[in-house]
Formats: structure tokens, C-alpha cells, sequence
């Protein structure tokens, strides 16, 4: 169809003549509800405290209910540190100076969230998100709705709140419903709104952006990724946001885990998917199936290509790769004790094997660790994954895992390297982590000792290195 | 004063051998330069994803009337397709591959002996020196193609006729120095030199030029002439040189008698001992003390007094039952070990041009490093840009354990399913591990 042209060229601003008054209505209260909203967003400041140093840590966090239960983001923290090596955690209100005190809970094992809980002097002042939840629906965003977010300044300008607008762009499922507006909306970890002022979603890390850097003195163009660690365009809508609020961890550690077993899952894609004619699903193939674990109780092996949980054929993701995540998180979010149903391929056969999920074996950040200063680092009691990391048996688990090795230190001198796995001091086979300790107490207390010996095993050779201690 | 006539006949006579012997060594110096040849090789690499050749130059030594010329294993290889010798006249001649030795990067290659009679050409050959030993300080002289300059010789000395070290990926992704140590020169030596020898005053070899420190001045390292002259008999007779395994990896003992309760020079560290090998399924331990090898003593205090060690198990026929003699803690015991086949962790290599994939077979030893369960699959070591391989997603590194959802056996299982791609091309779905993880690729035609 074609128009006058006079008339064509009037359309767009009639458009916007028609819809200017529409927007600038619903646009009005955005200040206000923005003050008002203000007060769900916080920045947490805490120490970690290691062997050596200490180094302050902040980040941003959500207010999700009205006990002072703020959630950070999974990047707030990296898992290397154990929850004893957090400390001091501080809660800053927007635009005040004096902090709050607060405690760590822990780490939530599905969405790999953080919770802390400000002291009750603060509570007062904050509004959880949940107050801007309309009651019985949860607010759904769609393609180019105008949505905001809050974002927070630095804590020498005493985190001023400020707010962020843009529209959505693209609604996807990563495999989690995602929407990335587009521009930055919002701080990874803080909330997202709609223009009536209703929760739409928690900021999640900025995805990494493509630029070509020139530079004035050498030729041609590099390839760069640039990630914005302080705003963000992407956010995890309220359907999935929400139920995260409730998943307080029992433990700082986010037990009870879920555990299958089934390691290094990789998605096929869309040609193998179309060669093992397996129609508009996808498909994941088990790399390893641990020893012990559920998957193996199952009768799972490796290279068996997952189709279908409980029955379900595993839908297909852009980009493919989310379906290992997907598959992940069904695991996280079920309970030790439940059973899952395994669909898998193998040898051109279709086979369903039932497993009994079980409570993960212990973690390498719940082992007992310490610090030996004169000898220079830190045992780690080895535990299932140290050794299964290691293609050593399960049974194979002991012996202690140099967590940590100072630089300069006798043990350094040595040779020990972090991650070096010690399996004798002194000749003496370690059995129990206390023992080892205890040893290796003696040795730093002992003055009149020039040396001792420990054999370590690193890629799965041996070396025995002898630590001088004068 | 008179000197006394029986002194004074000896001084006569001294007078007379020296010019005699200095003559002498002029002629075997010049007649070692007569033997000393630029070798030009143009040789097959697979790793691009398809077949390329490559040309390199080195240096070579004659070392026998009917042409057997001496060089680097890191010269000359198996790859070669095409072999060209010139002799000290500037002549160039023909030449065959005869044998290699990586680990001791060694290398023999054939003059063509026809093609020389019929161009009616000459060369001498080299002879090596007798001494037992050398002595750092000793006058050597290297002689060879530096940088494509054809017969250059340079001057120094041995700097230590006992160096010591070991390259896991020294001779081309080969491993090199575990069963020598090395003469260390300063005698300039740089690219193009290795092949050519090392020698005395007299034109005698004394090593075999092989490397230079990077970025360093004058460190430079043959491989020693009595080691060269042996291996170059056994290639010569046999292509290649078959040695014993039973992967005990020995360490120096350095210090640490006291805590092993030892008597100095006495006995060699087990530092570790290879997963699945004879010696692990033997019993041995990292930890362990070997004091003794078939009842022989065993003294390794020094990491110089490592590789004689190791050469000696190394030079047992395969399928040979050493006893060790062990002390563990306050423990001795014999445990018997049988050898097996030293084998490198380089396997044999190949290119499917078609799919765009260079492959290796997975070795023993390669599957023992990295922790592999077996020996099955095949690693890839290239990808071709913008074929079936690349598209795919197929990485250097990536293990491919079945196509068609069948096992690969070896290179051969593939190689006719590459010729069925080729004869009828379809999908084709890889099976490949990288990691822990497993992925599944369709080669698409």
C-alpha cells in the first residue's frame, strides 16, 4: 500500500504526537516510585581474610523480606573462599555513610545466590521487593515495555542511588527466562521495574560485548570483548526470580546438594541433533559418570546422550550449550532422596534408568584446612572431588591438598605448588587430615629441625621434595 | 754450555715428531672438512589439517667410505620425502633416510653411492677420537651450516663434558636426553649447525652439534662421539633403536641420605613411577630407593648420574626380568620387574584432507600422561579453516573415539572411513573427548 507522500512523511509524527501524552503519563511517577524503591537495594561490603592478606570485598544486593534478608548475586563471592574466611559483613543504605552489621547465611546451591541478614537497626529503613509484587500474579514483561532499574554510585559518593531506563529487547531462556533491554538498566544483583512501579526482575552480570580496538601505532584492529562489571541490560524475570527469595540456605554451604554424577554434560547441536534424528529437542552427552555416585547406581556410562528426565524430552535451547545447565538445574532443585528418570541413547538403543539422587559428597570448601606459617601453606583435608579431579579412586582420598603456598616460603623453595596433592610427610603415609596436622605442627614447632620431606603427586607424578627449614 | 749428547739427541728427536704430528692433525683436520656436509631436507607435516611440505637445512658428517652420513635426529626424520647432501666440493648428491634415534637425536642418512660414482665425485669420511674421556678445556672445533653458510668452522672449548639435561618435547615433540648427558661447548653454534660434529685438533669427532642455549652466548650441546658412534652402528644395521621401559622416573638423591638412612653414593631416588607401568606393577613407589639393579649397585647422588642409569635398563632386551633391589623405609625387598617397549609419546601421524583433520594415534606413553584410559582414539593436532572438521567445532587437542557411532580401533579404521567419505560423502558423526567432557560433531560433506 502506498500513501500520498506528504502523508507518509506526516504518519511518524503524528505517531508520536498521539502517543506522546500516553507515555509521559505513564512515565510520571517513575521518581516517585523510584524513591520509594529505593530502599530495596543495598551494598554489602565484607573481608576476606586470607593466609596472608586480607582484601575488602563489596557488592550490591536485593531487600527480599521484611527481616532484613538481603540476596547478592552468585559473582558477590567467589566459592574458593570458605564461609570462615568471610568476615565483617557491612550493609550500606543508598546515600547513608554509616554502615549495619550483618551476617553471612550462605550460598544457595541452585541458584548459586548469596544471604546475608542485616542487624535490626537498619531493617526499618528498608522495603523488601516483595512489597511490589501485586498479590496472586507476578508481574510478566514483554518486547519493548519500558522497564527501570536502580543502580548504586561508589562508596565515596556514599552509593547516591540513580536510575537506569530502556525497553526490552529480547525475552530468552538461558535456560532460564531472561530479558535483556537495550541499554543497561540495572546493577547485577539489584531489581528491575515496570512503569506501574512493579517488581519485573533481579540484574544478572552483564553479557560481554564484541569491539575492535585500533591503535595508533600498530596496524590492523584486535578483536576485543568488553564486559560492564557495574550496570547491566540483562535481567532474570520475577517468575524465576522470585522462588529464589525463599531458598535460604540451613547451612553457609547451601546443603542438602542434590548429587547425580553424571560430569562434563555437552549439549549436541542442531546437526547432531538432526542426525540422531531426534526432531526439535535436544540432547546432552555424559562425559564421565562418577564413581559412586547415583548416575553410576543407575547404570549410567559415559558417552550415553541424555534425551528426556521424568519423561520429559529435553527442549531445545538457544544457544545449545543451556541445556547442560538446564539439566544441572534440575538436579539443584530437587532433594536428596528423589528419583530421577534418565532417558539416554546408547548404541542406537533408547533406555530409561531411574536414579536415586543422594546429598553430595563433601566439598573441597567444607574440608578442614590450616595454615602452617613457618613452613609456608596450607593443608586442605583431600576430599571425593580432589581425588576424582585427580583420575584417582575415590578410596584414594587422602592425604592433604596444598590449598595454599606463600611465595618465598621454605615450602615454595621446595617446589610445592598449589593444588600439589601430598600423600606422605616424612615418609609416613597421611590416613586422617588431623594426623597430618598434627604432624605438621610438630615440624613448625620443632627449632632444631633443618629439613623434612613430603612426597606430593601432581598430574599424576610423584616427586619427592625436601622442604629446608634452616 | 755443552748440552749433554743423549739429552741433546732427545731434544733432536722431540724437535722432529712435532712438526710431524702438527702436520698430521693439519691433515685429519682437512680431511674432516672433507667429510663435513649441508644436508637439505624438504619434509611431510601433517598438522595443518592436510599434508604440507616443509624444507629445512642442517649439517652432517660422513662417517663411512660407503656414505653413511651422520646427523640430528631433529634434522632429519621419518617425515622426509627428499634427501639432498652437499659434499665439501659444492656438489650436491641424493640421499636416503637409513634411521633415527629421538632420544638421543640422532639420525643416519645414505649418500647416493651411484649417482656419485657416476658423477665421478669424492669426499672423505670422518674418524671419531678414541679418548675415554674429555676434559672441559679442551680445544673443539664446530663444523657445519650455520644459517645456511656451508662450511663454517668455529673454535672454543668443551665447557663440560657432563651436562645434564632432559627435554620432554626437545626433538620435535619428541622426547629427548633421558639415556645421555652432553658436551657443552662454547664453540659458536647456531641454527644450521646441528648434525655436524664437533672435533679436536686433529679432526677426530668428539660430539654431535645439536643445540644452543636460546638467547644465550656460547652455550652450546653436542651429543657425545661414544654414544654417537654406537647408536650410529645400530641404526645403521637397524633403522632404529629399540630400548627397555619400566617407568621408574629417578630422581638425585641430593642431600637426602640422612633422611633415607643411607650411606653417601648409595642407591637412586624413585621420584615417580608411571601409572600402569612394569615397575607400578611391580609394586614400585614413588618414595622407594632403588639400591640395586640385577644385584649391581646403583649411585645416583647427582642428576648427571642419572641418564647411564636409566641407559642401563634401557638397554636390556625387551621382555628382560630386572630383579631391583628396593629399601623402603626401614624395608629392603626385590621386586621383579619386565620390561616392555619404550615407546614415545608421539604416535603415528596422518591427515584426512578431506575432512580437514590431522590426527595422531594416541601412545602408551601419551595415554599415561594425560591420564587416559586407554590407548584407543585418535588426538587431533590440526584442523583445516572451512572444513568439515573446523565447521564442526573439532579442536587441536580433542581426542576422536568413534565415527559412526563405532570405536576406533586405530589410524586404520579411520582411514577407511575417511575413504568411504570420500567415495560417497554423507554426514559423518565424531565422537570426540575433550577433557572430561564427550561431544558429538557431524562432518557434513
Amino acid at each position: 500500500m502506498t500513501l500520498p507522500r506528504p502523508l507518509s512523511r506526516l504518519l511518524p509524527l503524528l505517531c508520536l504526537l498521539l502517543s506522546a501524552p500516553f507515555v509521559r503519563s505513564a512515565a510520571a511517577g517513575i521518581p516517585e516510585l523510584w524513591a520509594e524503591r529505593c530502599a530495596c537495594a543495598v551494598a554489602v561490603e565484607f573481608l576476606v581474610e586470607a593466609e596472608t592478606e586480607r582484601r575488602e570485598n563489596s557488592s550490591f544486593g536485593t531487600v527480599v523480606d521484611k527481616e532484613g534478608l538481603i540476596m547478592l548475586p552468585p559473582v558477590a563471592i567467589n566459592l574458593r573462599h570458605t564461609p570462615q574466611q568471610l568476615k565483617q559483613f557491612k550493609v550500606y543504605l543508598p546515600g547513608e555513610s554509616e554502615p549495619t552489621d550483618a551476617v553471612y547465611l550462605g550460598v544457595d546451591s541452585l541458584s548459586g545466590c548469596h544471604f546475608v541478614r542485616v542487624g535490626e537497626a537498619a531493617r526499618a529503613k528498608l522495603r523488601p521487593v516483595t512489597d511490589f509484587i501485586p498479590e496472586g500474579k507476578v508481574p510478566a514483561v514483554g518486547l519493548t515495555e519500558e522497564v527501570w532499574g536502580l543502580g548504586l554510585r561508589g562508596k565515596e559518593e556514599d552509593f547516591i542511588p540513580y536510575v537506569m531506563m530502556s525497553r526490552i529487547a529480547l525475552i530468552n531462556r538461558l535456560p532460564q527466562e531472561t530479558a535483556i533491554a537495550q541499554q543497561e538498566i540495572t546493577a547485577p544483583g539489584l531489581p528491575v521495574f515496570n512503569v506501574r512501579g512493579e517488581f519485573v526482575g533481579i540484574g544478572l552480570s552483564s553479557f560481554g560485548q564484541s569491539y575492535i580496538q585500533f591503535s595508533r601505532t600498530e596496524r590492523g584492529g584486535v578483536p576485543v570483548m568488553l564486559v560492564n562489571v557495574e550496570e547491566t541490560s540483562a535481567f532474570l524475570t520475577a517468575a524465576e526470580s522470585i522462588p529464589q527469595f525463599t531458598r535460604v540456605p540451613g547451612s553457609p554451604f547451601g546443603r542438602p546438594m542434590a548429587w547425580l554424577g553424571a560430569f562434563g554434560l555437552q549439549a549436541v547441536d542442531t546437526e547432531v541433533a538432526r542426525f540422531l534424528k531426534l526432531g526439535n529437542q535436544s540432547a546432552a552427552v555424559i562425559g564421565e559418570v562418577l564413581e559412586g555416585s547415583p548416575a553410576e547406581k543407575a547404570g549410567l556410562k559415559e558417552r550415553d546422550v541424555i534425551v528426556a528426565i521424568n519423561g520429559t524430552p529435553l527442549p531445545r535451547f538457544r544457544p545449545d550449550r543451556s541445556v547442560a545447565t538446564h539439566i544441572d538445574r534440575i538436579v539443584d532443585g530437587a532433594k536428596p532422596g528423589e528419583v530421577l528418570t534418565l532417558t539416554v541413547l546408547r548404541d542406537g538403543q533408547r533406555l530409561s534408568m531411574p536414579a536415586t539422587l543422594t546429598d553430595s559428597p563433601k566439598l573441597a570448601r567444607e574440608a578442614s584446612r590450616r595454615y602452617f606459617e613457618r613452613l609456608g601453606f596450607t593443608g586442605r583435608e583431600c576430599v571425593y572431588s580432589d581425588a576424582i579431579l585427580r583420575r584417582a579412586k575415590a578410596a584414594e582420598a587422602l592425604g592433604l591438598v596444598a590449598h595454599f603456598v606463600k611465595p618465598g616460603s621454605p615450602a615454595a623453595s621446595a617446589g610445592l605448588q598449589q593444588e600439589d596433592w601430598i600423600k606422605e610427610i616424612d615418609g609416613v603415609e597421611i590416613k586422617a587430615p588431623e594426623e597430618a596436622f598434627e604432624r605438621l605442627a610438630a615440624i613448625e614447632k620443632d627449632g632444631t629441625r633443618n629439613d623434612f620431606v613430603l612426597l606430593v603427586s601432581r598430574g599424576g607424578d610423584t616427586n619427592i621434595l625436601r622442604v629446608k627449614l634452616k | 754450555m755443552p748440552i749433554p749428547l743423549i739429552r741433546g739427541l732427545l731434544l733432536l728427536l722431540l724437535c722432529l715428531i712435532a712438526p710431524c704430528a702438527k702436520a698430521e692433525m693439519q691433515k685429519g683436520f682437512r680431511r674432516l672438512l672433507d667429510a663435513v656436509v649441508r644436508i637439505d631436507v624438504r619434509e611431510v607435516a601433517f598438522e595443518a589439517g592436510t599434508q604440507r611440505h616443509e624444507t629445512s637445512i642442517g649439517s652432517g658428517v660422513i662417517i663411512s667410505r660407503d656414505g653413511l652420513v651422520l646427523t640430528n635426529a631433529h634434522v632429519v626424520s621419518p617425515r622426509v620425502v627428499e634427501l639432498s647432501v652437499t659434499l665439501s666440493s659444492l656438489e650436491s648428491v641424493n640421499a636416503s633416510f637409513v634411521g633415527w634415534d629421538h632420544w638421543t637425536d640422532l639420525a643416519v642418512i645414505r649418500i647416493d653411492m651411484a649417482e656419485v660414482a657416476r658423477r665421478k665425485l669424492s669426499f672423505s669420511h670422518a674418524e671419531f677420537s678414541d679418548a675415554k674421556e674429555h676434559f672441559s678445556g679442551e680445544t673443539v672445533y664446530a663444523v657445519g651450516t650455520p644459517h645456511g653458510l656451508s662450511r663454517t668452522v668455529t673454535r672454543g672449548i668443551i665447557s663440560n663434558s657432563n651436562r645434564y639435561f632432559e627435554d620432554n618435547r626437545g626433538v620435535r615433540g619428541y622426547e629427548t636426553g633421558s639415556f645421555n648427558t652432553w658436551i657443552q661447548t662454547d664453540a659458536a653454534i647456531n641454527p644450521g649447525n646441528s648434525g655436524g660434529p664437533l672435533v679436536d685438533e686433529a679432526g677426530r669427532i668428539v660430539g654431535i652439534n645439536a643445540r644452543g642455549y636460546v638467547g644465550a652466548d656460547n652455550l652450546g650441546f653436542a651429543i657425545p662421539g661414544r654414544i654417537a658412534r654406537v647408536i650410529a652402528t645400530e641404526l645403521t644395521a637397524k633403522g632404529s633403536i629399540t630400548r627397555s621401559y619400566i617407568g621408574l622416573v629417578p630422581g638425585a638423591l641430593r642431600d637426602l641420605e640422612n633422611f633415607y638412612a643411607l650411606q653417601t653414593n648409595t642407591g637412586v631416588l624413585v621420584n615417580s613411577v608411571d601409572v600402569g607401568s612394569p615397575a607400578a606393577k611391580a609394586g614400585l613407589r614413588g618414595g622407594d630407593i632403588l639400591l640395586t639393579i640385577d644385584g649391581q649397585k646403583v649411585d645416583g647422588r647427582f642428576p648427571e648420574q642419572l641418564p647411564p642409569i636409566q641407559n642401563s635398563i634401557a638397554s636390556r632386551p625387551v621382555g628382560s626380568v630386572l630383579k631391583l633391589g628396593i629399601k623402603r623405609g626401614n624395608d629392603t625387598r626385590e621386586l621383579s620387574v619386565t620390561t616392555e617397549k619404550l615407546e614415545s609419546r608421539v604416535g603415528e601421524e596422518w591427515s584426512f584432507e578431506r575432512w580437514g583433520l590431522s590426527v595422531r594415534a594416541v601412545s602408551r606413553a601419551y595415554a599415561r600422561e594425560n591420564q587416559l584410559p586407554d590407548t584407543r582414539g585418535l588426538l587431533v593436532i590440526g584442523v583445516q579453516q572451512g572444513f568439515p572438521a573446523d565447521i564442526a567445532g573439532l579442536q587441536r587437542g580433542d581426542i576422536i573415539v568413534s565415527i559412526n557411532q563405532r570405536q576406533l580401533a586405530g589410524l586404520a579404521e579411520a582411514k577407511a572411513l575417511h575413504t568411504d567419505f570420500v567415495n560417497k560423502p554423507q554426514p559423518t558423526l565424531v565422537e570426540a573427548r575433550r577433557n572430561r567432557s564427550v561431544s558429538l560433531y557431524v562432518l557434513k560433506p
